[in-house]
């Protein structure tokens, strides 16, 4: 059976047994990125009743940056599985956060705030896949530069 | 000053176990043998159960800790829900020519989310 090349680059990488060097840096990394998203809503705390910022730039920020890496490490597929597993699912899937939105939707939505859930639902759908594209494509573009100086 | 310290260590402790947790059900949903295209199952079936845990946490915020109810929100449900994951599938099903399925990753992404934190709260009498 002919696999799409991406399709194929991810079942790779995730069937069979991982070595506890791949699990330790999915652990380390969960561990970096949960702590790091903590530690921004201590020094940004948000406002309830309001947008909650901190929770949408972690998402945006964190959306780039994957999606930059994914064309990247498409682009060189031989970089260390451990590597990607750690910065990847581990630190970049932890930072970002999806039940912390929906659950804000939720007690917005509750609270009648109709105008902010609505709004902190568009912009995190619009801004977050505008910057897991542009990350791709940025990634793309670096991954060819480096290719052919 | 203890219960300073508790609520991130315990939030660091409950993120690692949730990124664990999604990062197994990757590799298994992904192990297996399908003759379908790729779909980010795994990312939905996490961001289901996490969305589920939060809407625990929210329902139990009363009885709970605060550190307990950070450990839930933002450590064990955080760290299994991925937003990030769920953004970068959906410009990869696009730029497949994929729109349906990108679209479809979306809707079912934050419809079934809603649902099940909605089924937690109602769950832990919140």
């Amino acid at each position: 059976m002919k696999i799409p090349a991406a399709a194929n680059q991810r079942a790779a990488t995730a069937t069979g047994r991982h070595g506890w060097r791949v699990w330790a840096a999915v652990a380390a990394g969960g561990l970096v990125g949960t702590e790091l998203r903590y530690g921004l809503g201590v020094l940004f705390p948000e406002q309830a009743g309001a947008v909650p910022w901190t929770t949408l730039a972690i998402n945006v920020a964190g959306s780039f940056v994957l999606g930059l890496l994914t064309t990247l490490w498409i682009a060189r597929p031989r970089t260390a599985f451990w590597l990607r597993a750690g910065i990847g699912p581990g630190l970049l899937g932890s930072f970002t956060t999806f039940s912390a939105l929906v659950a804000s939707v939720d007690q917005l939505a509750r609270g009648g705030l109709h105008t902010v859930w609505l709004a902190y639902l568009v912009l995190s759908v619009l801004l977050g896949l505008g910057a897991a594209a542009a990350g791709w494509k940025a990634g793309k573009a670096f991954a060819g530069n480096a290719g052919h100086p | 000053m203890t219960a300073a310290l508790a609520a991130p260590l315990l939030v660091g402790l409950f993120g690692t176990a949730g990124a664990l947790i999604r990062f197994s059900v990757d590799g298994w949903l992904a192990g297996r043998p399908s003759g379908r295209r790729h779909w980010p199952w795994a990312t939905l079936l996490v961001n289901i159960a996490g969305c589920f845990v939060i809407g625990i946490s929210l329902g139990l915020s009363s009885r709970l800790g605060g550190e307990w109810h950070a450990a839930l929100a933002s450590g064990l449900a955080g760290g299994l829900t991925t937003f990030s994951s769920w953004t970068t599938a959906t410009v990869r099903l696009v730029s497949e020519g994929r729109h349906a399925a990108a679209a479809l990753n979306i809707g079912s992404n934050l419809l079934a989310g809603l649902l099940a934190a909605a089924a937690g709260i109602a769950l832990s009498g919140g």
